[in-house]
């Protein structure tokens, strides 16, 4: 077998079984007391990622076509996929916080959202495609690394296998900036670039590090902000080598950070965006 | 993490039930779930059953069939009235998991496993 998964399914057709007796449940272990503000921290940080997942997501699935070959159109199928899996996990652990899951994925409006603010539109070339997923991605990756020993049992129990799907992510990210690095000058300006101008806007994602409410001392996460963008540093620095440029780390301007929802911007995905991550076209064909 | 149980360390009163999950086979490839290693556990107390399930992708688009046909085979077994499917993703599946059965069924349908 090729990769640690067996090859991806497709739905089966005919009709759903019967209803049935009994219940599912989503977690082992039910829900772990938190302070009130912590609690109030973990839901935005499992809002936080899982609302960047289901954009990330769905700027992977934008080049699923439109992809300069085959097989990076089918990575960003698979890419897209595995985000949108990540993103539904996380949302059914808000159901611990006492929220409306299905309204959170389908009724809310842009400015509720709590995406990186990179991902409010479209990526608009390749090069930028490419960006997001060496420096967003990545961001997403380290920051789940870090909830790796959470004291909130629910996350820790998922964050394996989400990493573990991630694994092939970076490797797809670090694969096209060497390319970009190894082709014509041309490429690797654009590549360096794309990297260049949202590096800032990363880094500042991960948040100051005198928070109103930190999660690290009640174990949730085992860093704060400026730990977490030396880490994100470290680990793209070799692709910011490869085309000439330094992965430098600097003091963010907090100057209207919102922590909840870690971003500047008050808006959120723009219209196209919103209508098609809620799925406004398939709400008439919904029947539960 | 010591390795879930599996169908070999089933207690008497579940190795029926784990007999009985061989019978579902998965979507995509004819293979138990109980060969690829998707049920970590089996509990149960009377007519009551608990079954820990994982899936091999958290995206896996058959998540709700392989869970639909798990507990309809299960309310078959004599006795059982009550089905509770605990979906578990610790410890992450991986192709380890499988049993050599379900490897060999993988390799004689031209996947490497």
């Amino acid at each position: 077998m090729r990769s640690r998964r067996l090859p991806r399914r497709s739905a089966r057709s005919g009709a759903r079984p019967p209803p049935h007796r009994g219940r599912d449940v989503s977690t082992v272990d039910m829900e772990t007391p938190l302070p009130e503000a912590v609690r109030t921290g973990v839901r935005d940080l499992v809002l936080v990622l899982a609302d960047s997942k289901r954009l990330l997501g769905m700027r992977y699935a934008e080049w699923m076509l439109g992809a300069p070959e085959l097989e990076a159109s089918i990575a960003c199928s698979s890419m897209a996929q595995d985000e949108w899996g990540h993103a539904r996990l996380l949302y059914a652990l808000l159901r611990d916080f006492g929220e409306d899951v299905s309204h959170i994925e389908h009724g809310r409006e842009a400015h509720e959202y709590y995406n990186i603010e990179l991902l409010d539109r479209a990526a608009g070339s390749w090069p930028d495609l490419v960006a997001l997923n060496a420096l967003v991605d990545t961001a997403l990756t380290i920051q789940l690394e870090a909830l790796r020993e959470s004291a909130y049992a629910p996350v820790r129990q998922r964050v394996g296998k989400l990493l573990e799907e991630e694994r092939f992510h970076g490797a797809h990210a670090a694969a096209w900036v060497s390319r970009f690095a190894r082709s014509s000058a041309r490429a690797r300006d654009a590549m360096a670039g794309a990297l260049q101008r949202i590096l800032p806007d990363v880094l500042r994602w991960f948040g100051p590090d005198s928070p109103s409410v930190s999660l690290v001392p009640a174990g949730i996460v085992d860093a704060e902000g400026s730990a977490l963008r030396v880490r994100l540093a470290e680990r793209v620095a070799p692709l910011f080598e490869a085309v000439g440029l330094t992965a430098a780390v600097t003091e963010p301007d907090f100057t209207g950070f919102d922590e909840a929802r870690r971003r500047t911007s008050r808006s959120g995905p723009d219209p196209d965006t919103l209508a098609r991550i809620r799925g406004d076209k398939n709400r008439v064909f919904l029947m539960d | 993490m010591a390795p879930a149980p599996g169908p070999s360390a089933a207690a008497p009163e579940t190795a029926s039930l784990w007999s009985a999950l061989r019978d579902v086979r998965d979507p995509e490839f004819p293979i138990s779930v109980v060969d690829l290693g998707l049920v970590y556990d089996i509990r149960r107390a009377g007519a009551r059953v608990e079954v820990d399930l994982t899936f091999t992708a958290t995206a896996c688009p058959c998540m709700d069939f392989i869970r639909d046909d798990v507990r309809d085979r299960l309310l078959k077994e004599p006795g059982v009235e009550e089905v509770e499917i605990r979906v578990v993703w610790d410890p992450p599946w991986t192709v380890d998991r499988m049993t050599e059965e379900g490897r060999a069924a993988l390799r004689r349908l031209g996947v490497a496993a």
